[in-house]
């Protein structure tokens, strides 16, 4: 665990690494947008180095010429390779 | 489920996960879209797995299958998928 | 991982191809390229000697006035290359005995 950073981070934001960022969202929803037309979203439960995530109750949302695909899976390793970005908190309704 | 298992609440690292699913059902999707099915014979760091033709199992997956745009390609023996193309790999269950 | 020699046990993912030396194997690549043929050589990024290669490449196209997909094979056979492993997707060895 990382330690609590004292009071909150009002200063230089980077104290806070992006790494430290991703830690702190174990155990909570996470909306992970793909480079290419991919997105998921799920809890998280670990994440290494490389960014490779173990994510839980995983939504996979692919853009087809039909609409979205929705695909539920229950505990998935994500390669981090292909990754562009990660949203805390899930993604919103209103998306 | 037993050992490294999916318990609610527990952090979970990518190196877990793979611990955790080898010897059992998985579905293996890779960027390009393309899924395999089959029993997890073992796999490294870098998501390189090697898919084996299983003698043992209570269920018709002892071949992996290939999947593009959901339709049964190929059935396969033995296989080695390189780890750069997996986007994820899923543990699946015997339904 | 220890090198455990010639054993025929599949420890790591890349056992299996250590174990397909000197046999035919399937290769499917990326830009829907596929060979069959034998291994001579290969290292850990996949990159591998190939000998009596037989190289299958699939084209899909589109009719222009029935939009239908005509999938056209081209083979071709070439004697000895060299494949670059960054483009492997899958490699399937010779079913074993």
């Amino acid at each position: 665990m990382i330690a609590p950073k004292k009071g909150n981070y009002q200063g230089n934001p980077s104290h806070l690494l992006p790494s430290e960022l991703i830690d702190r969202c174990i155990g909570s929803r996470m909306w992970v947008i793909m480079k290419g037309d991919k997105e998921l979203v799920g809890t998280l439960r670990g994440f290494d180095v490389y960014v490779n995530m173990v994510l839980e109750d995983v939504t996979e949302i692919e853009d087809t010429p039909e609409g979205k695909k929705l695909t539920k899976l229950d505990q998935i390793l994500l390669n981090g390779n292909n990754i562009a970005v990660l949203v805390p908190g899930g993604k919103p309704d209103f998306l | 489920m037993e050992d490294a298992g999916v318990s609610t609440g527990v952090t979970k690292t990518p190196a877990e996960f793979l611990k955790a699913i080898k010897g059992k059902a998985v579905l293996v999707k890779l960027n390009s879209g393309v899924d395999y099915r089959g029993i997890l014979a073992c796999l490294d760091g870098y998501m390189n797995i090697a898919m084996e033709q299983t003698e043992v199992g209570d269920w018709d997956m002892r071949s992996w299958e290939e999947y593009v745009n959901g339709q049964l390609k190929n059935k396969y023996g033995d296989a080695f998928i390189r780890g750069n193309n997996v986007l994820y790999i899923s543990a699946i269950n015997k339904t | 991982m220890a090198d455990d020699g010639e054993t025929a046990t599949v420890k790591e993912p890349l056992d299996l191809i250590r174990l397909s030396l000197d046999e035919r194997i399937y290769v499917k690549l990326r830009g829907e390229r596929e060979l069959r043929g034998r291994l001579h050589a290969y290292d850990q990024h996949l990159n591998m000697i190939l000998g009596e290669v037989e190289e299958t490449l699939t084209t899909v196209e589109i009719d222009d006035e029935t939009y239908e997909e005509i999938i056209k094979t081209q083979k071709r056979v070439i004697p000895f290359l060299f494949v670059r492993g960054d483009g492997v997707i899958l490699v399937s060895p010779p079913l074993r005995s």
